[in-house]
């Protein structure tokens, strides 16, 4: 372990330490210029794999008997083609990894927009993790949490349990075109954890994105950008708005990451409003400089 | 003599596993009436109402059309034929129920009332000969899947969490309680909390007819039930006899356990066709005198209705016809009346829906309501999409498959898309970006339709602190919006939406449109 730990330090620095030490030091110092790996190729599974290992491997983010909650996009009665849901190879992949770096329960879960049968099925992540020994559940209303969140936007909203209980958190969104937001990435994928009436937040859309940031820090997040979403998102629904781009984005900062996905739509990072607030919190940095990115071709 | 008695009463016992078999069977399809996410469902869960002579016969004469599969109830008739109402006796879910409950009580009453079904069967047959099909609110497969699906299950369902809840609160130990619960809601519970807006009339009605039973042992299907009529005149002429041998000594045994009331004392003058074929009387008897077998006797009593009786329920089914529908319900088309996709035209809609509650059973949002008078007294418990309590699903196609008359027609997911049930409209009174200076996109996000039917038109507005802001306002567009309801079931603005769907625009509909 120590041997790793030095090598993932001289990758990066702060966010190494941060993560190294544990998820209690300030998630600020964690995140902060952190590194961003974009992987290109057409297996959706070996660009993922390919980048999470680029990071470090899974076993930076996972140790042996941790709960690790695998938070994707299945918010829609869409089927993989359509681009609307995080593509299943790569929520498949993420677990498939999570349990070889020795996880001691692998939890998928999200709070759809459609009816929720539909989504884990129709998505076909339902059948993608059939062969893993993974807990592939629907949310229980009953497990929501009133949780103080304190941020400029919202103060306290019901969260999901299982995701602030669990030991690591990896958030696996798709890229998307949408109506308010302009895109929906990493930093948008939480309201899939957030209960009661969160169609509320849109009146304060970017401002509340930025302050469920102060209670929900993932360890990891795996952009999925295999097939993006160009127009009519969230849900899309015609293969017309779809663009196949095989690629995956890995890191460690929410922010880093969806300003490098916005560059996939031809936008900056700084253009989406939700990206200038978590930044302006200072809590993560929209930099994508040559330094930071480090791209791979399979 | 010993012997017969015993070979008699594996008769009886047969009878009660044929009974609890076809009840489980009922039950088992009736569970599995609902979405595991895939388009379509597994089991055949209409099989008992696709079996049901009376649907087909009342469909026949009401909309002069039926789907395939009801024609499987030709075999019901067949069976009939030849050994007599085993249907009620045998396999009947609701006579089963009713048979439990009579068991409370060792005795009970007995009335001369059994006519009055034959009379009702005539009612439902005139009314339907005149295109208006009212047969569902008594066939007992309607009443017993609809009192079942809109009422005593989520009740029982709110029971079962609220107990849960309860228990997992104050209880010893709630992780156990809660793992029950769990396991429970996978086995039987249904995936979503069901609410019904006419719950407690049709569970009351349902419990009547089951409370009967304290009264006198099976009254519903001994005096009331159609399809029990239906089936009695066909056994009639039956080819399975019962007869009663010279040992008899007329000690009157037989009756009181007779679940038909069919008279089994009177010998070869038994009313065959009140018969169940229960085997209650060969069992109890104790002199071992009767049996069954198809070389009795052909004699049998005579089942006078009266022909006046039964000409003024012809002339009574006749008359409902005009009355129940001079009340103009058709003339003005409610707004809400939102019908399911598929669902026919109004009229043909009505002459076929058997309100048997499936489709409710299975709309995976619980959108589908059981109608009072929206589509007048004729329309009572017909579905129609209440949006608040649920959308319909995009994708969804479970009501047009579950549906036994095809009153709401089985699409493909293609063809649902170009189903408008209805049309959208925006409250601008109510809504945020029109009305008060605040984003939200959330009706917009929602739509499904693959190019959106709500769009933004971009207003700039000043705010009362002198702050601009440019919002974004949603607009429907008529041509692609498909009714569904999602924007009125998601808006933020909970207790009146700021967007809602009337019929207007519906497809099924040549005079309730809007555009061109």
């Amino acid at each position: 372990m120590a041997i790793n730990r030095r090598d993932f330090v001289r990758i990066t620095a702060a966010a190494g330490a941060g993560l190294a030490l544990g998820r209690k030091l300030p998630l600020a110092f964690a995140a902060e210029r952190s590194p961003i790996v974009v992987a290109r190729g057409t297996d959706p599974a070996g660009i993922t794999r390919a980048a999470v290992d680029a990071l470090g491997g899974m076993g930076r983010f996972v140790k042996k008997g941790e709960v690790v909650v695998v938070k994707p996009n299945i918010g829609w009665d869409r089927t993989p083609e359509l681009a609307a849901n995080t593509n299943p190879q790569v929520v498949a992949e993420v677990v498939r990894m999570c349990l070889e770096a020795g996880a001691r329960k692998v939890k998928v879960l999200d709070r759809t927009c459609n009816d929720p049968r539909r989504c884990y099925v129709q998505s076909g992540i339902a059948d993608a993790l059939k062969p893993l020994d993974v807990e592939l559940k629907h949310i229980d209303e009953r497990r929501f949490r009133d949780v103080r969140i304190g941020g400029k936007a919202i103060d306290k909203w019901p969260l999901y349990s299982e995701a602030l209980d669990a030991d690591r958190l990896i958030n696996v969104p798709i890229a998307k075109h949408h109506g308010l937001a302009r895109l929906t990435m990493s930093m948008k994928n939480w309201m899939g954890v957030m209960g009661g009436r969160r169609s509320a937040i849109h009146q304060k859309l970017d401002q509340s994105l930025a302050d469920l940031m102060l209670v929900i820090r993932p360890d990891l997040i795996v952009l999925d950008a295999v097939r993006i979403l160009t127009d009519n998102g969230p849900q899309g629904g015609s293969l017309k708005d779809v663009k196949k781009l095989d690629t995956v984005i890995a890191g460690t900062d929410q922010v880093g990451v969806d300003s490098y996905g916005a560059t996939l739509f031809g936008l900056k990072g700084r253009d989406l409003g939700y990206v200038v607030a978590a930044e302006d919190m200072g809590l993560g940095s929209s930099d994508i400089s040559p330094e930071r990115v480090r791209e791979i071709k399979l | 003599m010993a012997r017969d008695k015993r070979r008699t009463g594996r008769l009886t016992y047969a009878r009660m596993a044929s009974q609890g078999a076809f009840l489980i069977l009922f039950l088992y399809l009736f569970v599995e009436t609902q979405s595991k996410g895939e388009d379509t469902l597994g089991p055949p869960v209409r099989l008992f109402l696709d079996f049901d002579p009376l649907i087909l016969l009342t469909t026949l004469l009401s909309s002069h059309a039926a789907p395939v599969a009801f024609y499987m109830s030709v075999a019901l008739v067949l069976v009939t034929l030849v050994l007599g109402r085993v249907f009620c006796g045998w396999a009947c879910p609701l006579g089963t129920l009713n048979n439990i409950t009579a068991s409370l009580r060792k005795r009970t009453s007995s009335h001369d009332w059994h006519r009055l079904k034959y009379l009702i069967l005539v009612f439902l047959l005139a009314s339907s000969f005149f295109t208006l099909q009212l047969a569902g609110l008594m066939d007992p497969m309607s009443l017993l899947i609809r009192s079942l699906a809109l009422s005593i299950y989520p009740a029982l369902n709110q029971a079962a969490s609220s107990a849960s809840l309860v228990l997992y609160e104050h209880g010893p130990a709630p992780s156990f309680t809660d793992a029950a619960y769990v396991w429970l809601k996978g086995l039987v519970l249904p995936f979503n909390e069901p609410h019904y807006s006419q719950a407690l009339l049709l569970g009351s009605l349902f419990l009547l007819v089951i409370g009967l039973n304290l009264h006198e042992r099976r009254l519903w299907c001994r005096h009331l039930c159609p399809l029990g009529a239906l089936l009695g005149l066909l056994s009639r002429h039956s080819l399975l006899r019962r007869s009663v041998s010279e040992g008899c000594t007329g000690c009157g045994a037989c009756t009181t356990l007779c679940q038909g009331a069919a008279a089994p004392d009177r010998k070869e003058l038994w009313k065959s066709e009140e018969c169940y074929y229960c085997m209650n009387c060969d069992d109890a008897c104790p002199e071992g005198a009767v049996s069954f077998g198809f070389s009795g006797s052909r004699r049998q009593a005579a089942l006078d209705l009266g022909r006046r009786r039964v000409i003024g329920a012809a002339l009574a089914g006749a008359a409902a016809v005009p009355l129940m529908r001079v009340s103009g319900a058709a003339a003005t088309v409610d707004p809400l009346l939102v019908r399911p996709p598929g669902a026919l035209g109004e009229m043909d809609f009505l002459s076929r829906c058997v309100r048997c509650g499936e489709c409710m059973k299975v709309c995976i949002t619980g959108g589908l309501q059981p109608a009072f008078l929206e589509a007048g007294p004729e329309g009572l418990w017909t579905p129609v999409l209440v949006p608040r309590m649920g959308y319909c699903e995009y994708n969804c196609t479970l009501c047009g498959q579950v549906c036994p008359t095809g009153a709401i027609k089985r699409l493909s997911r293609n063809e649902k898309a170009k189903v408008h049930i209805g049309t959208a409209m925006i409250d601008k009174g109510r809504c945020l970006p029109w009305a008060h200076g605040r984003p939200c996109i959330v009706c917009e996000e929602m739509c499904p339709t693959p190019k959106k039917a709500i769009w933004f038109q971009e207003a700039d507005v000043k705010l009362r602190n002198g702050r601009k802001v440019r919002l974004k306002q949603p607009v429907v567009d008529l041509e692609l919006c498909i009714g569904c309801g999602i924007c009125e079931a998601k808006c933020p603005v909970v207790d009146r939406p700021a967007i809602y769907v009337t019929c207007s625009g519906e497809s099924r509909s040549d005079n309730n449109r809007i555009l061109l």
